[in-house]
């Protein structure tokens, strides 16, 4: 029985490689290319923590820490296992659709349980193993192959994700619970996540920082590591081959993941079949007001943004960074803190504060993909708006206005804050804010010039139109090949032209793109999406 | 009220649609059957001025649909059988955004919002997500979003499906007010039962061809729908 569940868990994670968005099998090429795609996108992240390892482990090791090295990678790699399973265990466990089916058939309950959490132990050991591959690799290059070390490191690397596992299957638990009959599941939802999007960028702001403090001050964090994350400084030992600490290492994240499971089958039925339900409004009779068709559109259009988690963070991620920008530039009052990247690669920038912040505006803008979304997002209730007696300009328009206010207004308000911050002059920080709003107004009518040639309407999945969409590459890429073109440009004419002078081209020629673009979807675009 | 002429329509090399010609007249309840895939649905469509077509014509209370589509929208309510409606927004959001199109005063509506729903029994769940609700009370306030605007044509794929039956009567209820103020009804259904109670008139399509059309008594004789249907289709 319990191998026919973990059949049935396969090929539903096979499914994703083979199967399209439009519920056909892809064809073999295609189907090879994906997998392609998730191999070299998965190897690319793998990349980044072999960078890590190379920064840690001859360091760590030369101090004889090679267990620190590993206490280290395997925290890091347990926290990204846990962010990436603790959401994804809460819907598998809880709100699977096939809950209903299985439980109705004669399969007994911990089977169920099990194959779940069989589905998801992978799930676990995929995040852990890109973190723990390539530095156990940087390790063996550096100290040498061991017997004890590779059987250590194999051990860590099955048995870690259990205890992941565990944890991530105690969290979503505790997620499912709160959330259950909470009134606002979509805000604490955004918030969460731009909680974590604020800390995520602190720790990247400081990661060279926090790198050098380890190297540094190797004993004291070993002796901290092992007080305070004995678990973690057991793993350190057990992947460098100590026979005590592999012992140790087993007994506490195997002891975490037998806990968890004997909670989760003694509770699972009963959680897993009653219907929580929703928050209960009460429908009370009070005075409508009314809008006009326009208004009426561009309401609906900006309740469908801010009722789906999904397309809110996804689409208005640019927003959301100009928010943490903004108060991080207010709090440290300094930009370059923030972007030293940016300014390494590009020098020249830092002579014009103005040109700097107007970049920055731009790439954030940019990053806003919600006009190219918005045609895909309608789905199956299309037909909704063509049968309405509006013309179709007014339902693009409201799409057109959602992207523009939820991008223009915080990149100008943005644009202004930093522009004060860094002591640029008014009429720079003028041209700032323009270059934002014809900016943003000509990437909402690009990204929905490209969804209406490139919809995608049949989705069963919202994260397929919002995130999966070609006309959402073309809309991103595109405006951030515009970002590029703006440098490049002052690269090459920067030396003749002030800077103010720089941006009102631009302007003018963001115009004239806006313009020529709004004509577009007026006369083709209302007839393409009258035919959708 | 609705008048169809020559409608023809294709998908590739098939015609879904071919030659078909309706006329429905006001205060009529006009019945459309056919078997799957025989080019209801499209028909419907075509006359929603949700498809395009490649041939022939089709007339809103006298206007060309292809001409005005927005004079023939404001005049027709559409239901369709399967109504993916706005998860997003609450019932009584989705109300209220169809009137706001609609240009429904808000006084007018308050009291077709609250007769409506206290017709279906969805005066409750108004104030909840369209998301909770079961395909019976998505089906419920699609109807009650066609009726908010009081169309003169109301235009329905199987209308009935997913309806209890109290629901059902009640819809049959309505159709029958609808007729009596000068609109008129042309609806799909499967259930011929249904159909032979309710309808004027019934056209009977098949591979997008019309091979019976006229009034009840006419179409069907001394038999029942069923039999004069199944004896047409085979």
């Amino acid at each position: 029985m319990l191998k026919i569940l973990i059949k049935k868990q396969l090929l539903g994670f096979a499914s994703f490689f083979l199967i399209g968005k439009d519920g056909k099998y892809r064809n073999k090429g295609v189907a090879i290319g994906f997998i392609a795609l998730m191999v070299y996108a998965f190897g690319a992240v793998g990349a980044m923590f072999w960078f890590l390892g190379e920064t840690l482990c001859e360091p760590l090791v030369a101090q004889g820490r090679g267990w620190l090295y590993f206490a280290f990678v395997g925290l890091i790699g347990c926290g990204l296992s846990v962010i990436g399973g603790a959401f994804t265990a809460k819907s598998r466990l809880y709100e699977a659709k096939d809950n209903d089916l299985l439980l109705s058939m004669p399969i007994p309950t911990w089977a169920i349980l099990l194959s779940r959490m069989i589905g998801l132990y992978l799930i676990s050991l995929l995040f852990f193993g890109l973190v723990f591959v390539p530095t156990s690799i940087q390790y063996f290059l550096v100290a040498g192959v061991s017997f004890a070390a590779v059987v250590g490191c194999l051990l860590v690397l099955v048995v870690a994700p259990l205890g992941i596992l565990g944890i991530c299957c105690l969290i979503g638990a505790g997620l499912a619970w709160l959330t259950a009959r909470m009134p606002f599941k979509n805000l604490f939802t955004v918030v969460g996540v731009m909680s974590f999007m604020v800390v995520w960028f602190w720790l990247y702001s400081k990661v060279n920082e926090y790198l050098a403090y380890v190297l540094a001050n190797g004993e004291a964090l070993g002796a901290k590591m092992k007080t305070f994350l004995f678990p973690f400084a057991q793993l350190g030992h057990a992947s460098t081959g100590k026979p005590l600490g592999m012992l140790l290492f087993l007994v506490i994240f195997g002891g975490i993941f037998a806990l968890a499971y004997l909670l989760m089958s003694r509770t699972y039925i009963r959680v897993a079949t009653v219907k929580r339900g929703e928050h209960y409004a009460r429908y009370r009779e009070k005075k409508i007001g009314t809008s006009s068709p326009q208004k009426a559109l561009v309401k609906k259009e900006f309740l469908r943004l801010i009722k789906s988690p999904t397309y809110l963070i996804n689409a208005s991620m640019g927003t959301f960074m100009m928010l943490i920008i903004g108060v991080l530039a207010l709090v440290n009052n300094d930009l370059f803190g923030l972007t030293p990247g940016l300014v390494e690669t590009m020098p020249m920038l830092k002579e014009s504060m103005g040109l700097l912040v107007g970049v920055i505006t731009l790439m954030l803008a940019s990053s806003n993909t919600i006009a190219a979304c918005s045609v895909s997002i309608e789905g199956e209730s299309i037909w909704i708006g063509r049968s309405l007696p509006v013309d179709s300009w007014l339902i693009l328009r409201a799409k057109l206005i959602l992207h523009i206010t939820m991008t223009a207004v915080p990149a100008a308000l943005i644009g202004v804050l930093m522009g004060v911050v860094m002591d640029v002059v008014w009429w720079e920080i003028l041209l700032t804010v323009a270059v934002a709003i014809v900016g943003t107004s000509l990437f909402a009518a690009m990204d929905l010039a490209a969804n209406l040639k490139l919809p995608n309407l049949h989705w069963t999945n919202e994260t397929v139109a919002v995130k999966q969409s070609i006309s959402v590459m073309i809309g991103m890429f595109g405006g951030w090949g515009l970002c590029l073109a703006t440098i490049g440009g002052y690269f090459l004419f920067g030396k003749y032209l002030p800077v103010w002078a720089y941006f009102s081209i631009w302007i003018a020629v963001f115009a004239v793109a806006v313009a020529v673009l709004s004509v577009w979807l007026k006369k083709r675009g209302t007839k393409i999406y009258d035919n959708l | 009220m609705l008048r169809i002429e020559n409608l023809t329509k294709r998908y590739g090399e098939k015609k879904a649609v071919d030659g078909v010609s309706l006329h429905i007249q006001k205060g009529e309840i006009f019945g459309f059957i056919g078997h799957n895939g025989a080019g209801k649905t499209t028909t419907i469509k075509n006359c929603c001025g949700i498809l395009g077509f490649e041939e022939g014509e089709i007339y809103v209370d006298g206007i060309s649909i292809k001409k005005d589509p927005r004079a023939c929208k404001a005049r027709i309510a559409y239901i369709p059988d399967n109504p993916d409606l706005y998860g997003f927004m609450s019932g009584i959001q989705y109300l209220n955004f169809i009137a706001d199109v609609f240009g429904v005063e808000a006084t007018v509506r308050q009291e077709r919002i609250k007769k409506y729903a206290e017709t279906f029994g969805l005066t409750d769940v108004l104030a909840q997500p369209i998301t909770s609700y079961s395909h019976g009370m998505k089906q419920k306030l699609a109807v009650i979003s066609a009726l908010i605007h009081e169309p003169k044509l109301m235009i329905m794929d199987e209308p009935f499906v997913g309806l209890d039956p109290k629901a059902a009567h009640q819809m049959k209820e309505l159709m029958h007010e609808l007729c009596a103020r000068g609109g008129a009804i042309f609806f799909s259904t499967h259930v011929l039962d249904v159909a032979e109670k309710l309808c004027d008139k019934v056209a009977i399509i098949k591979d997008g061809k019309l091979i019976k059309v006229g009034t009840m008594d006419e179409v069907k004789g001394d038999t029942s729908l069923e039999n004069v249907f199944l004896e047409l289709v085979e």
